[in-house]
C-alpha cells in the first residue's frame, strides 16, 4: 500500500525553499533601501529597518536626473530588442535551415565574435563610432568630426545585434521538424514565407527568451553608454546608479532604492514573457 | 591554416588597425579661431569629482561665475567617477578627442606628462609655494615643469575613539609604532569563544596600499631612492609592513577579513574598533552612521609617527590637454577651478581637504575637524606616484601586502618581489 | 532593411505559381538565405569583426594609447604576459571557475526547468523567483552574500558552529575565496540557463511523453530517454554560452573579492585584461591576453561541438 500523500506537496516544498534562496538578495535590497544610514551601518545587520525611511526613494530620484535616464534606457532597450529580434531571427533561420557553402564557417565566426572580451573591443569600437563617415562633421573617410559620438545612433546601433541571439535562434530553428517546412513548400510558399509564417511562430519561446535577455543586457549596460556620451541628457540609468558609489563611500540606501526601481521593469517583462513558455507543442512535460 | 596565410592575416590586421587609428586621430583639425591672445572658444571638461545632482549643482554655479568672467568661453562638462576615469581618458585620447581640461588624481600626472598628453601650465614652483604648501604642489610637477594644479586633497592619518581610550585610561594616541601595538593589544576585545568583537587597531578599513605607505613614510622610508629606483623594500619599508603583519598575526589586534574598505559600516563608528588608519572622509561617514560620536567629540585624530610623523596625501588636480585647441581658455578654467571660491565649494561638497593655504581659515575648514587636522599637518604630508610607471606598479601593492598579512610570505620577501616587479615595469617604460 | 524584406517577399511571390524543381529551389533558397543573413553579417563585421581583427593586430604591436604611437612588436607582448605569474595564475583560476560553475549550474538548471514546465500552482512566480538572481543588481547580491560569508556572524559560519566546525574567513581566506565565488556564481547562473531550457522544452512534442506513459515509463526514465536527447541543441547552446560567460566572468568576482581577492587568490583572466588595458594603459598586452582567452574558448567550443554530436545538425 502506498502512503496517501501528494507528491506535489514535496515538489512545492522543494521549489519553495529554492525560490526563497533565490529571492533573498532582492528582498534584502528592498529592505536596505528603506533603512536609515545608521541602520545600514549596524552590526550585526538587522533584517527589518528600525525606522522605515520611505523618503530614500525620493532622495535617490533627486540625486540625478533619473527621469531622463529612465526614458533613455527604455528607448535604447526597446530599440535593441526590436532590432535584435528582426535581424537575429532571419540570420538564425538561414544558418539553421538553408544549406549553403560556408555555412559552418559563418556559424563558427558568429560564435567566435563572442569570445573576445568587451574591454579589448571597446577602444576599436569607440574609434569606429567616431570615424563614422558623413556623420557628426566627418568627411567620407570619417575624418574631421566626431562621427556618431554623443548621438542616439551610437547608443542604439552598435549593440543592437548580438551573436548570442543569432546562435539561440539557430538552435531553436534546428530543432523544428522538417515535415512542416516541406508541407509549406508543396503549398507553394517561398523561403521567406516559410520563415515568417510557418517556422517563426513555432519558436515563440525563443523569441521571448531573446527579448528578455536583450532588454536586460541593454538595460544593465553601463560602460559603453558612459564612454560614447558626454552629455547628461544622453546618459542611462546605470550611469545614474553608479553615481551613488563615490570614491570614498557609497550611498547604500539610495543605491538600493535606485536599483530596486531599476529592477521593476525587468520583473514585469519576465512575468509577461514567461507566458510564452507554454505554447508550441508542449503541454505537460513530465509527471 | 598555413604559415604564410597566418602571417598575411597578421599583416593585414596591423594595416587595418593602422588605418583605423589614422582615420580616428589623423583627421584635419577643425579650423576654428586659434587666436591665442583672446580667451575664447568652446572647451570640454572631464571631471571625476562633482558627482551626483549635488556635485553638479555646485559645479554649475561655479561655471556660471566663470562665464561672467570669460563670456566668450563655453564649457561643456562630462561627469564621470574615479572608477571609470581611466576608460574615459583612454578612449578620448585614443580617439583624438581629448578633453581640454581634465581633472585627475596624483598618480596620473607623470605618465600623462611623460607621454606628451598634458600641456605645461604657465606657473612656476616658486610662485605656487606662496599659495600652497610645497608638498601639495609637488604631485603636479613632473621633471620641473608644472602640469597640474591641486583642487582638493584626500588625506589618510590615524583616527581614534576618545571614549574607548578614556575608558581604558589611555590619555594620548600612540606616538610611535611600539605604542601603537601596545595600545592596540590593550584595546582588543574577544568574546568567550575567541571571536573578535573589537579590534584594537583597524588597518583593514582603508585601502591597504594607502595604509602601508603612510606607515612606511612614518618609519623613515621612501618610495624612491635619490636616483629614482624603487626603495620600497628598504629596512624602513619592511619595518612598516612588519608592523602591519604583527598587528594581525602576532598581536591579533585585528583579524584578516574583519572588515574591508567600502564595507557598509565602519568598525570605528560601530564601536568595533578603537582606532584606525583612515581617510579624512571617514569623519563624514561616522557622522552619517553614528552622529552622536561626532556631536559629542568622541573622534580624535593622530599623525602616524615613528621616526617622523607622516600623512598620506592624494588629491585631485586640474590639467590641460596638450592637444587643446583653446589652451588659453583651458588654462583660464584651470586657474578658476583651483582658486579659492571654486575649490572651497568642491571641498565642501565632498568633505575633503582644501589645497590652498588661505582656505585654512575658511568657515568650512573650521567646521570640519578632519580637514582642519589635515591642513595643520601638511608639512608631514607625503604623496605616492612620481614615476610614469606608477599606475602600473601601484596595482601590485595590495596582493603583496596581503601575502604578508596572511603569512604566505615574510614582509621582506613580499616587498622584494614587489620591488622587482616595479623595476621591470619601470625598465619597460 | 525594409527593402530586404520586400525583395524577399517579391522573390517568393514570383516563384510561387511554378512547381519547384530541386536545383532551382536550392539556388533560390540560398539567395533568400543570403538576403536574410546580409544585414546581420554587415552589422557584425562592422561592429564586432573589425574590433576583433584589431585585437588580433594590436596583440602583435606596441600601441601606446596615450602617446598615440604604434610599432611592430612581434611576439613581445606574449612573452611579457606569460612572464607575469599573476596572469598565469588567473588562467588557472578561470579554468577552475569554469570547470565547477558550468556543469553544476547546467545540471541544476535543467532539472528546475523540467519541474517548472509542469502544470503546477504559482508556476509563473516560481519561474520568476529562480530568474531573480540574474536580474538583481550585482552590488545587492554582493552585499547579501558578504553577510552570509562574514567570518563572525555570517550564516555559513553560524551553521558550521552548530556542528562544531570553526569556519574559515571565506572571502578573506585565500583558500576559500574562490569556492565562495564559485558558489555565488552557480546560484546566479541558474536563472538564465533555466530560462533557455524552459524555452527549449516547449518544442518537445507532447505525444512522445504520452507514448512513454503507455509503456509505463517512470519520470526519471522519461527525462533521460526523451527530454535530455531532445534538448541537445539547447544543451549545446547553454554549454557554449555558459562557458564563454564563465571564461569572461568579471562582475560578481570583482564585487565579492575586489582587486583580485586576498593575495590574488580570485583573480581571473578578464579582470587581468581589464587591469592591463585600463589600469596600466597597455592595450596591446591586453589584446595579447584576450587572444589567449580566445584560444581557450575556441578549443573548448570545438570540443563541445564534437561532444554534442554536431549539435543535432540535421536540417
Amino acid at each position: 500500500m502506498k502512503p496517501r500523500f501528494d507528491p506535489r506537496l514535496v515538489l512545492h516544498l522543494l521549489l519553495g525553499v529554492g525560490a526563497v534562496v533565490m529571492v533573498v538578495p532582492f528582498v534584502w535590497m528592498i529592505l536596505t533601501s528603506l533603512k536609515s544610514r545608521a541602520d545600514i551601518a549596524a552590526y550585526p545587520p538587522q533584517l527589518l529597518p528600525d525606522e522605515w525611511v520611505w523618503s530614500n526613494y525620493q532622495a535617490a530620484l533627486d540625486y540625478a536626473p533619473f527621469g531622463t535616464y529612465f526614458r533613455n534606457s527604455l528607448f535604447i532597450a526597446i530599440g535593441h530588442t526590436v532590432i535584435n529580434l528582426m535581424l537575429a531571427t532571419m540570420a538564425g533561420y538561414a544558418l539553421a535551415r538553408v544549406p549553403f557553402r560556408g555555412r559552418t564557417v559563418l556559424f563558427m565566426a558568429v560564435l567566435a565574435m563572442m569570445m573576445i572580451p568587451t574591454y579589448t573591443k571597446i577602444v576599436p569600437q569607440y574609434l569606429i563610432a567616431k570615424g563614422m563617415p558623413f556623420f557628426g562633421g566627418n568627411d567620407y573617410l570619417g575624418r574631421g568630426g566626431y562621427g556618431w559620438l554623443d548621438s542616439w545612433w551610437v547608443l542604439i546601433i552598435p549593440g543592437a545585434l548580438t551573436p548570442f541571439a543569432i546562435f539561440l535562434f539557430r538552435q531553436f530553428y534546428l530543432s523544428l521538424p522538417r515535415e512542416l517546412e516541406e508541407a509549406a513548400r508543396i503549398d507553394g510558399m517561398g523561403e521567406f514565407g516559410i520563415f515568417a509564417r510557418v517556422m517563426t511562430p513555432l519558436v515563440k519561446p525563443a523569441i521571448a527568451t531573446v527579448a528578455l535577455v536583450t532588454f536586460e543586457n541593454s538595460w544593465n549596460n553601463f560602460l559603453w553608454p558612459l564612454l560614447v556620451t558626454t552629455r547628461d541628457d544622453l546618459r542611462v540609468i546605470q550611469v545614474g546608479l553608479a553615481a551613488f558609489q563615490l570614491a570614498e563611500r557609497t550611498e547604500w540606501s539610495y543605491l538600493m532604492a535606485g536599483s530596486t526601481l531599476a529592477t521593476v521593469p525587468m520583473i514585469v517583462l519576465f512575468l509577461f514573457a514567461q507566458r510564452y513558455f507554454v505554447q508550441g507543442f508542449a503541454t505537460a512535460g513530465i509527471k | 591554416m598555413t604559415r604564410t596565410r597566418g602571417s598575411r592575416t597578421g599583416a593585414m590586421a596591423v594595416a587595418l588597425v593602422g588605418a583605423l587609428l589614422a582615420t580616428a586621430c589623423g583627421g584635419p583639425a577643425p579650423s576654428e579661431d586659434s587666436d591665442d591672445g583672446k580667451v575664447s572658444g568652446a572647451i570640454r571638461l572631464l571631471t571625476p569629482i562633482f558627482e551626483g545632482a549635488d556635485g553638479k549643482t555646485v559645479l554649475e554655479k561655479q561655471l556660471g561665475a566663470f562665464k561672467e568672467k570669460y563670456p566668450d568661453v563655453t564649457v561643456e562638462v562630462d561627469y564621470t567617477s574615479y572608477g571609470k576615469l581611466n576608460e574615459k581618458l583612454t578612449t578620448s585620447i585614443a580617439g583624438g578627442r581629448p578633453y581640454d581640461v581634465m581633472l585627475m588624481g596624483v598618480g596620473w600626472i607623470p605618465p600623462f606628462a611623460a607621454k606628451g598628453a598634458l600641456a605645461e601650465l604657465d606657473e612656476s614652483k616658486q610662485d605656487l609655494v606662496k599659495r600652497y604648501n610645497e608638498r601639495v604642489v609637488e604631485p603636479g610637477i613632473y621633471q620641473d615643469k608644472v602640469y597640474g594644479l591641486p583642487i582638493m586633497l584626500d588625506t589618510r592619518f590615524g583616527l581614534y575613539r576618545k571614549d574607548i581610550f578614556a575608558e581604558a585610561g589611555i590619555s594620548a594616541p600612540p606616538s610611535n609604532f611600539d605604542e601603537l601595538r601596545e595600545i592596540g593589544r590593550k584595546l582588543t576585545v574577544r568574546d568567550g569563544s575567541g571571536k573578535l568583537t573589537r579590534a584594537g587597531v583597524d588597518i583593514l578599513s582603508n585601502d591597504l596600499r594607502q595604509t602601508f605607505l603612510p606607515l612606511m613614510w612614518a618609519n623613515g622610508g621612501e618610495l624612491w631612492t635619490a636616483d629614482g629606483k624603487p626603495a620600497f623594500n628598504s629596512p624602513q619599508a619592511v619595518g612598516a609592513l612588519q608592523l602591519m603583519t604583527d598587528i594581525i598575526r602576532t598581536d591579533k589586534s585585528e583579524d584578516f577579513g574583519f572588515t574591508q574598505p567600502g564595507a557598509t559600516g565602519l568598525p570605528l563608528a560601530q564601536g568595533r574598533a578603537a582606532m584606525m588608519v583612515g581617510h579624512n572622509n571617514h569623519l563624514l561617514a561616522i557622522e552619517e552612521q553614528a552622529p552622536e560620536l561626532v556631536k559629542e567629540d568622541k573622534i580624535g585624530f593622530f599623525m602616524i609617527k615613528n621616526e617622523r610623523p607622516a600623512m598620506f596625501q592624494g588629491g585631485t588636480l586640474a590639467t590641460v590637454s596638450a592637444k587643446s585647441q583653446h589652451p588659453a581658455a583651458a588654462k583660464a578654467l584651470v586657474r578658476f577651478l583651483t582658486d579659492e571660491q571654486a575649490s572651497l565649494a568642491a571641498n565642501e561638497q565632498r568633505g575633503n581637504v582644501p589645497a590652498l593655504n588661505s582656505l585654512a581659515d575658511s568657515e568650512y575648514v573650521k567646521s570640519n575637524k578632519a580637514a582642519q587636522f589635515a591642513m595643520q599637518n601638511l608639512d608631514a604630508a607625503y604623496s605616492e606616484g612620481g614615476v610614469p610607471a606608477w599606475l602600473e606598479i601601484r596595482g601590485d601593492f595590495k596582493a603583496a601586502i596581503e601575502s604578508a598579512l596572511l603569512g604566505q610570505k615574510t614582509p621582506q620577501q613580499a616587498l622584494d618581489e614587489l620591488t622587482a616587479k616595479a623595476q621591470a615595469a619601470i625598465a619597460k617604460g | 532593411m525594409t527593402s530586404t524584406l520586400e525583395s524577399v517577399s517579391v522573390a517568393s511571390a514570383s516563384r510561387a505559381p511554378r512547381p519547384p524543381r530541386r536545383r532551382r529551389l536550392g539556388a533560390e533558397r540560398r539567395r533568400a538565405a543570403y538576403l536574410m543573413l546580409a544585414p546581420s553579417v554587415i552589422h557584425l563585421i562592422w561592429w564586432i569583426g573589425i574590433p576583433v581583427v584589431a585585437t588580433f593586430g594590436l596583440a602583435f604591436t606596441n600601441y601606446d594609447v596615450i602617446a598615440g604611437t604604434v610599432e611592430w612588436a612581434g611576439l613581445d607582448n606574449f612573452r611579457e604576459i606569460f612572464a607575469d605569474d599573476i596572469w598565469n595564475l588567473s588562467i588557472w583560476h578561470t579554468v577552475v571557475f569554469t570547470f565547477f560553475t558550468v556543469p553544476v549550474a547546467m545540471a541544476i538548471a535543467v532539472v528546475i526547468a523540467v519541474l517548472l514546465n509542469q502544470q503546477i500552482r504559482a508556476r509563473a512566480w516560481y519561474r520568476a523567483a529562480f530568474f531573480m538572481p540574474h536580474i538583481t543588481a550585482t552590488v545587492a547580491i554582493a552585499l547579501v552574500w558578504m553577510w552570509m560569508f562574514e567570518p563572525n556572524l555570517g550564516l555559513f559560519n553560524l551553521l558550521l558552529d552548530w556542528v562544531g566546525i570553526n569556519g574559515p574567513a571565506w572571502l578573506s581566506d585565500p583558500d576559500w575565496a574562490m569556492p565562495a565565488v564559485i558558489l555565488v556564481s552557480i546560484w546566479k547562473g541558474i536563472g538564465l540557463k533555466m530560462l533557455i531550457y524552459l524555452a527549449a522544452l516547449q518544442n518537445i512534442p507532447h505525444e512522445l511523453y504520452e507514448a512513454a506513459d503507455l509503456d509505463g515509463a517512470s519520470g526519471p526514465r522519461k527525462f533521460f530517454l526523451i527530454t535530455l536527447p531532445l534538448l541537445k541543441p539547447a544543451t549545446f547552446f547553454v554549454f557554449i554560452v555558459s562557458m564563454i560567460d564563465a571564461f569572461q566572468v568579471f562582475d560578481q568576482v570583482y564585487v565579492l573579492t575586489p582587486d583580485g581577492g586576498p593575495a590574488n587568490s580570485t583573480t581571473v583572466m578578464t579582470y587581468e585584461i581589464y587591469r592591463t588595458a585600463f589600469g596600466e594603459f597597455d592595450i596591446s598586452a591586453a589584446c595579447a591576453q584576450s587572444l589567449v582567452l580566445f584560444a581557450f574558448l575556441l578549443v573548448l567550443t570545438v570540443i563541445g561541438r564534437r561532444l554534442t554530436g554536431k549539435d543535432g545538425d540535421e536540417a
